[in-house]
C-alpha cells in the first residue's frame, strides 16, 4: 500500500513536471468561467438540448445549454448558431419586437440581442445582480425586512449559483425576469439597469419562480408549490390560490381562460381570472414544459415524455396528436397554424398538426 | 566453385571406418564425432529434462503484453488503471427472443434463471451486476414529493398479462432502453462485472475458466431453446444468447491458442512429405522431421524454464523454428547423401557434411537471427518475447540440427538407393533432362532479352505495388474485436448487440485527474462537459458519457424534473447531491476518492484516421485545459488503447524497416564484399515488401502489433536465399567462369535448396491461415507471400539483375583479395 502510494506519487511528480516543462513554451492554462467563455460554434448546437423557442417576425430563436442560440430563417429547415458570449446553460427567450430580445438561464445570466438574434451581449450576470439587490436594499427607502436582508447576504457569498429562469418583456424598454429563489428583477431601459423586485412579490418563501407571461390584460408569475402571482395596480404581484401544491412550468391561454401547467401532467384552467380553477384532465404522467397558440386559436401543450396535446375549446379539453416521432419536449412554438416547432433534449424538430 | 571443388578433393571417398583418420578435422568436429554417444546420451538427457519443463508451460493471452508499455498514453492509463471501474472487466449477456419480444412470460422466465445462473459463477462481482430482474436496477419518476421508483420487475410479477405489462411500464420510466433492453424489445442485456481475484480463492480471475462457465450456461439455455431439456423449454420459448466482454474475448483467444497447437501436427506431416519427395528416403526424413522437433522441444522447455508464457505470438515460433531447422536439416541430409553415394562411409560422410556446412549453417542462422533481432527494437512485448523465444530457437538449431543431426545420421546412414538416385538426378539436371530442364530455363534469365522482361515486369510491378501500398492504414480495420475474425461467433455478437443497443464498443477515454474530491468540483465538471461536448465534435463520435451527464440528469430530477434545471450548478450541495447518487446508480463514472474521472466517447468505429482525430482533439484539449490541478489524460478504453499502439506501429514500421534492410546490407557486404551483389541481394527483398504492403492493402490488413515482424522476419530470412544463391555465383565468377556458366551452377548447387526451403518454410507458416485468431491468419498469409515470392525473386531477379551489375566480376583481380573463406565455405554448402 505504502510502496503503491510511493509509486503513484513518483509517477505523479513525473507528470507535473513534464507539465510545468511543457507549460513554460506556452502560456499555462488557466480555468475560464462559463460566464468568462463565448459559446463554442457548433453543427450540433441545433440537435442537441434547446430550452425555449420563440417566433419573431419571419425568424425562430431557441436557445439552449451551454450557451446555445440559434435562429431558422426557414421555419425551422436549418438553423445558424448566434454569436453568444457566455458558455452557460440558457433556459428561455423572449422578444417583445422583431429587433430586440433577451435570453435569460444558469449563472444568473442575461443575454441581449439588438439585431434580432445573430450577436447577444450580456447585460446581467448572477454576480451582478447579488450587488445589485445588496446595494438597492441598503438604501433605507425600500423596505426589505430582517430576513430578506439576511437572505441578500448569503447570495453574494453563494455566487452566481442561481438561474434566471424566465423573461418577458412589455415592450423594447420594460421588461421582467423571473427565477430560483424568488428572484425577479425589472426593467425599464431596456436591460441597461435592473431593478430587484423581492419586495413587490408576496413571496415570502421564496420559491423558484418558473414563468412570466401575461394573459388577458393581466401579468402572471407561476412557480414552485403551487404558487401563481398576478400583476396589480400598485405594481405589486399579489399571491393567486391555485389548487395544487406541486410546481407549475408555465402559463397560457386567452381573455377567459387562463391556463397554467406543470409537473406531472397537471393542467388547470380558470375562466374567471384566477378565482376558481377547474382541472384538467390529460392523462399525462410527466411534466408539462411548454405551450403555444396557434394562429387559428387551438392551444398546444407539449410534455417532457414527448407528448402534444392540442385543444379546440379554449383548454377545457385537451385531445393527443398523434406524432411520429417521439421528442421530450421543453418548449413549442408554431410557424403556421399547421407546423410545430417544438424544441428538447434533440433539439429542434418540425412538427405537422392535422 | 574451384576452391570449393579442392576441398571435395580433399575429401576422397572412404569406404572403410578403418582408413579414415579420427584426429583429422577441427576441434569441435573431434569433440563431437570421437564422443558419439556422449554427446547423444547429453542430448537425450537435455531432451527428457525440457520436455518435462515443457508441460509447465502457461498459456496466457494477456493483453497488457500486447500494448507498448513506455507510451505516455499507456503510463497514464497503467498508473489509474485500478481507479478506472467502468473501463475494466465485465461481460455483457445478451438474451434474444427471436420468436418474439421480451415481454413474454417464457422468456422473462428463461432471463431470470440465466441472470441466477451467472450470478453465481465465481468471479462476478455480484453486487454490481445489473440486469432487469437485479433489484439495482430502478425506474424513477417525479412527484410533489420528490423522487419515487422501485424494482423494474416489481416485487409482485407473478408471470401474469398484468404484471408484464407492469414490466413495460417500468421499463419504459425507467430510462434502460438501448441499456439494458434492446432499442426493438426484442432482447435484453444482463451486465456482468468481474472480479479481479476470486473472492473465494484470492488468485487472480482465471479466463479461461471463466469462459468454460459461461459456455456452459449458454450452452445449457440455448440447448434448452432447441427443446433438449431444461423445464423452460417446455413453455416453448426460445433464446439465443450472445456474449461479449474482455473475458471472453481472452477466453475465446485461448481456445483459438489451442487450435493453433495443433497446426503444428499438420505442419510437420507437410514437411515430412516435401522432404522425403524430394530425398525419398524414409530413414532420413524421420530423422531431420525428429531433430527439428526436438529442437522445439528444447525451445518450448526452455522458454517455460525462463519464465516465458505462450502468448498468441510465441505460440507461433516454435512454427519457425521447426521450418528453418527442417530446410537446414534437409542440407546436411542432401550432403551425407551425396558422399554415401559416391560410396563413402556413413561416419566419414557425417563428418565430411559436419567439415562442410557447420559454419555455413551458423551463417544462414545468423541471417535468421538478424530478422528476429531487429524485432527487439519494437517496444511491446509480445513482439519483444517473440523475438527473444526465436533467438533462443535458433542457437537451439545450432545444437539440434548442426550438431545432433549429422552424428545421428552418422548411425543410420541413408538409404543406398536414394542416395544413388541422388547423384543421377545431379548428373540429369547437368545434362538437361527431367526437372533439369526447369532450372535451365532459369538460366536464361542471365541473358539480355529474358534479364530486360524480368526487370521491367519487376520494375512495373514495384511501381504499381508502390503505389497501392500508399493506401496501407494503421491498425485494425474491421468492426468488433480486431483479434478475432469477422465471422467468428464473438465478432457476430458483438455486431448483434452493437447493432441493438445504443453505445458501441469502442470506448476512448480520457483520464481526468485531480486532487481526492478534485473531479467533484464545479469547475472539473465544467471541464470535464467541455471536453465531452469537444469530443462530441469529431466526425466517428457517437457519443460521450461522463459524470456530467448523471450530474445534469439527477439536478434535474431534484427540480421537478424541468429540462431547465439540466444543468451543472455552482453551487456545491446541489453537486454532492447529484454525486452521491450517481455514485450509487453508476459507480463507474469516477473513483471513490473523486480524484479520477474518465470521460468516454464511444465511437462508429476504430479506424486509425478516426482514431487520430480523437487524439489530435483530446491533446489540444489538454494542452488548453491542464492545469497543476487537474490533467486530461489520454488514453483509457479499448479504443484509447489502440489508439496508443498505432502511434507506436506507426513510427516503429519505418524505423523496423530501416533497421532490418540495415542489417541485411551489412550482412550482404560482409558475405560478398561487392556493392553491386549487395544491390543484387537487397533489389528483390524490396520488391517483396513493397508487394506485401500492396498484397495488405487489398487483403484489408492494416499495419498493426501482429504485422509489424513479418516484413523483418520476410527480410531476414528471404535474404537467405541470396545468401545461397549469389555466394556461389560469386565464387565461380571469380574462379574466371562467365556469368551464366557461374549463374547456371550457382542454380545446380543451390537453386534446388533455395526451393525446398522456400516451400520448407512457406509450409511453416501456411497452416496459420486457418487460425480463428485473425491477427495469426493475417501473419501466415503475409509470411507464406514473403517466403514464396523472395524464392522467385532470388530465382528469376538475381540472374536478371546480375546480368546489369555484376557482369564486370571476373578473376582478373587475385582471388585471395576477392573471395573471403567464409564465403567459399558457405558454397560448398550446396
Amino acid at each position: 500500500m505504502n510502496y503503491r502510494r510511493w509509486q503513484h506519487g513518483i509517477i505523479q511528480g513525473m507528470f507535473l513536471m513534464s507539465t510545468v516543462a511543457f507549460a513554460t513554451g506556452t502560456a499555462d492554462p488557466v480555468y475560464r468561467d462559463v460566464l468568462d467563455t463565448p459559446s463554442r460554434m457548433s453543427n450540433l448546437a441545433s440537435g442537441t438540448l434547446l430550452n425555449s423557442i420563440v417566433s419573431s417576425g419571419k425568424r425562430l430563436i431557441a436557445v439552449g445549454h451551454r450557451g446555445h442560440i440559434v435562429y431558422s430563417d426557414d421555419q425551422g429547415k436549418t438553423w445558424t448558431q448566434s454569436t453568444v458570449p457566455v458558455g452557460s446553460d440558457l433556459v428561455a427567450v423572449y422578444f417583445p419586437s422583431d429587433k430586440n430580445g433577451w435570453s435569460v438561464g444558469h449563472d444568473g445570466v442575461v443575454l441581449h440581442t439588438a439585431d434580432g438574434g445573430t450577436t447577444w451581449t450580456k447585460q446581467l450576470d448572477g454576480r451582478i445582480a447579488a450587488e445589485l439587490m445588496s446595494k438597492y436594499f441598503s438604501n433605507s427607502e425600500q423596505d426589505a425586512g430582517i430576513t430578506m436582508q439576511a437572505d441578500i447576504k448569503r447570495y453574494q457569498e453563494q455566487g452566481p449559483d442561481k438561474p434566471f429562469l424566465d423573461v418577458w418583456f412589455q415592450n423594447d424598454t420594460t421588461g421582467y425576469i423571473v427565477g430560483a429563489f424568488g428572484f425577479i428583477f425589472r426593467t425599464v431601459d431596456g436591460g441597461k439597469s435592473w431593478i430587484p423586485l423581492l419586495n413587490r412579490i408576496d413571496n415570502p418563501k421564496n420559491y423558484h419562480l418558473y414563468a412570466i407571461k401575461p394573459v388577458g390584460s393581466d401579468l402572471y408569475i407561476c412557480g414552485e408549490q403551487g404558487s401563481l402571482f398576478k400583476l396589480d395596480a400598485t405594481g405589486y404581484f399579489k399571491g393567486i390560490k391555485t389548487p395544487y401544491t406541486g410546481t407549475y412550468f408555465g402559463i397560457t391561454g386567452k381573455p377567459g381562460a387562463l391556463i397554467i401547467y406543470g409537473m406531472r401532467g397537471k393542467v388547470f384552467r380558470s375562466g374567471d381570472n384566477g378565482k376558481s380553477w377547474k382541472n384538467i384532465e390529460t392523462g399525462v404522467p410527466a411534466g408539462i414544459t411548454g405551450s403555444t397558440i396557434l394562429e387559428d386559436g387551438r392551444i398546444v401543450l407539449v410534455s417532457q415524455i414527448g407528448n402534444v396535446l392540442i385543444s379546440d375549446d379554449n383548454g377545457a379539453t385537451f385531445k393527443h396528436l398523434k406524432v411520429e416521432k417521439t421528442l421530450a419536449a421543453a418548449d413549442v412554438t408554431s410557424v403556421n397554424k399547421d407546423t410545430l416547432v417544438i424544441v428538447g433534449f434533440r433539439g429542434a424538430n418540425i412538427v405537422p398538426v392535422k | 566453385m574451384a576452391a570449393g571443388m579442392d576441398k571435395i578433393v580433399d575429401m576422397p571417398v572412404v569406404e572403410k571406418l578403418e582408413d579414415f583418420d579420427q584426429n583429422s578435422g577441427n576441434v569441435l568436429e573431434r569433440l563431437v564425432f570421437n564422443n558419439r554417444m556422449a554427446v547423444m546420451v547429453i542430448c537425450a538427457a537435455i531432451t527428457l529434462i525440457l520436455s518435462y519443463q515443457m508441460t509447465k508451460l502457461v498459456f496466457n493471452a494477456s493483453f497488457e503484453k500486447m500494448i507498448p508499455q513506455s507510451n505516455i498514453y499507456i503510463k497514464n492509463y497503467m498508473a489509474n488503471k485500478t481507479e478506472l471501474r467502468g473501463l475494466g472487466n465485465s461481460i455483457r449477456v445478451v438474451v434474444e427472443n427471436p420468436l418474439g419480444d421480451i415481454f413474454d412470460p417464457a422468456f422473462l422466465e428463461i432471463l431470470k434463471q440465466i441472470n441466477d445462473e451467472l450470478f453465481l459463477v465465481p468471479g462476478v462481482d455480484r453486487a454490481w451486476m445489473k440486469s432487469i430482474w437485479t433489484p439495482s436496477v430502478r425506474w424513477n419518476e417525479v412527484t410533489e414529493e420528490g423522487f419515487s421508483g422501485g424494482p423494474v420487475v416489481p416485487d409482485s410479477y407473478d408471470g401474469s398479462q398484468a404484471s408484464v405489462e407492469q414490466v413495460k411500464l417500468n421499463i419504459r420510466r425507467s430510462g434502460i432502453t438501448g441499456q439494458l433492453i434492446a432499442n426493438n424489445y426484442k432482447s435484453a442485456l444482463i451486465f456482468v462485472p468481474l472480479l479481479d481475484k476470486d473472492s473465494e480463492t484470492g488468485k487472480p480471475l482465471d479466463y479461461s475458466l471463466f469462459s468454460k462457465h459461461i459456455e456452459e450456461v449458454r450452452k445449457k439455455f440455448q440447448a434448452a431453446a432447441e427443446g433438449k431439456g431444461v423445464e423452460s423449454a417446455k413453455q416453448g420459448a426460445m433464446v439465443k444468447v450472445h456474449v461479449i466482454g474482455f473475458a471472453k474475448l481472452v477466453g475465446d483467444l485461448l481456445d483459438g491458442l489451442m487450435q493453433v497447437m495443433t497446426y503444428f501436427g499438420i505442419a510437420a506431416i507437410i514437411a515430412f512429405i516435401i522432404i522425403f519427395l524430394y530425398t525419398r528416403c524414409i530413414r532420413s526424413t524421420i530423422l531431420v522431421i525428429s531433430c527439428s522437433i526436438v529442437a522445439v522441444l528444447w525451445q518450448l522447455g526452455l522458454i517455460s524454464t525462463l519464465g516465458f508464457e505462450l502468448d498468441p505470438y510465441s505460440i507461433l515460433v516454435p512454427f519457425l523454428i521447426f521450418a528453418i531447422g527442417v530446410s537446414h536439416g534437409v542440407q546436411k541430409m542432401n550432403g551425407i547423401m551425396q558422399d554415401v553415394g559416391r560410396g563413402t562411409h556413413r561416419l566419414v560422410a557425417a563428418r565430411y557434411t559436419f567439415r562442410r556446412l557447420f559454419l555455413a549453417g551458423m551463417t544462414a542462422l545468423l541471417a535468421d537471427a538478424v530478422g528476429f533481432a531487429v524485432l527487439m527494437f519494437i517496444d511491446i512485448p509480445v513482439i519483444k518475447d517473440l523475438a527473444l523465444t526465436a533467438s533462443i530457437g535458433v542457437a537451439i538449431l545450432i545444437f539440434t540440427n548442426l550438431l545432433l543431426l549429422p552424428v545421428l545420421l552418422s548411425f543410420t546412414g541413408v538409404s543406398l538407393v536414394a542416395a544413388k538416385r541422388s547423384l543421377e538426378e545431379n548428373r540429369d539436371e547437368s545434362a538437361g533432362k527431367g526437372a533439369g530442364q526447369l532450372w535451365s530455363l532459369l538460366d536464361r534469365f542471365t541473358e539480355r532479352r529474358w534479364a530486360t522482361i524480368a526487370i521491367t515486369i519487376s520494375a512495373i510491378l514495384a511501381v504499381i505495388g508502390f503505389a497501392v501500398s500508399l493506401n496501407l492504414k494503421i491498425g485494425d480495420l474491421d468492426p468488433g474485436a480486431p483479434e478475432l475474425r469477422a465471422n467468428s461467433r464473438y465478432n457476430k455478437d458483438n455486431a448483434f448487440i452493437t447493432s441493438n443497443y445504443s453505445l458501441s464498443s469502442d470506448q476512448f477515454a480520457v483520464i481526468m485527474k485531480t486532487a481526492p474530491e478534485g473531479c467533484l468540483k464545479y469547475e472539473s465538471l465544467i471541464e470535464a462537459d467541455r471536453l465531452a461536448w469537444e469530443l462530441k465534435q469529431i466526425p466517428g463520435v457517437q457519443t460521450t458519457i461522463s459524470l456530467t451527464d448523471m450530474v445534469r440528469q439527477i439536478t434535474s430530477g431534484t427540480f421537478e424534473g424541468s429540462p431547465k434545471w439540466f444543468t451543472l450548478s455552482r453551487n456545491q450541495q446541489i453537486l454532492n447531491f447529484a454525486e452521491q447518487n450517481a455514485l450509487n446508480s453508476n459507480p463507474d463514472l469516477f473513483n471513490p476518492d473523486g480524484s479520477v474521472m474518465p470521460v468516454i466517447a464511444y465511437l462508429t468505429d476504430h479506424k486509425a484516421a478516426t482514431l487520430d482525430r480523437v487524439v489530435a482533439a483530446v491533446e489540444k484539449f489538454s494542452a488548453d485545459h491542464s492545469t497543476k490541478d487537474r490533467q486530461f489524460l489520454l488514453a483509457a478504453g479499448n479504443a484509447g488503447i489502440e489508439a496508443a499502439t498505432n502511434i507506436v506501429v506507426k513510427q516503429t514500421n519505418r524505423t523496423m524497416l530501416l533497421y532490418v534492410y540495415g542489417a541485411v546490407i551489412v550482412l550482404c557486404f560482409i558475405t560478398f564484399r561487392n556493392w553491386r551483389a549487395v544491390v543484387v541481394a537487397v533489389l528483390p527483398l524490396m520488391l517483396t515488401s513493397i508487394l506485401c504492403e500492396a498484397l495488405m492493402v487489398v487483403l484489408g490488413i492494416g499495419v498493426k502489433v501482429a504485422t509489424l515482424p513479418v516484413i523483418a522476419l520476410g527480410v531476414g530470412i528471404g535474404v537467405d536465399y541470396a545468401l545461397y544463391l549469389l555466394s556461389v555465383q560469386l565464387t565461380q565468377q571469380r574462379s574466371g567462369l562467365p556469368l551464366g556458366e557461374a549463374y547456371k551452377n550457382a542454380v545446380q548447387f543451390t537453386g534446388k535448396v533455395v526451393g525446398l526451403v522456400g516451400i520448407t518454410l512457406a509450409a511453416g507458416v501456411v497452416t496459420w491461415a486457418f487460425s480463428p485468431i485473425k491477427f495469426q491468419a493475417d501473419m501466415g498469409i503475409l509470411l507464406t507471400f514473403m517466403f514464396i515470392w523472395n524464392m522467385f525473386g532470388a530465382l528469376i531477379l538475381i540472374p536478371a539483375l546480375s546480368h546489369f551489375l555484376l557482369q564486370g566480376v571476373t578473376a582478373d583481380v587475385p582471388v585471395e583479395e576477392q573471395v573471403n573463406q567464409e564465403n567459399i565455405v558457405k558454397s560448398e554448402a550446396f
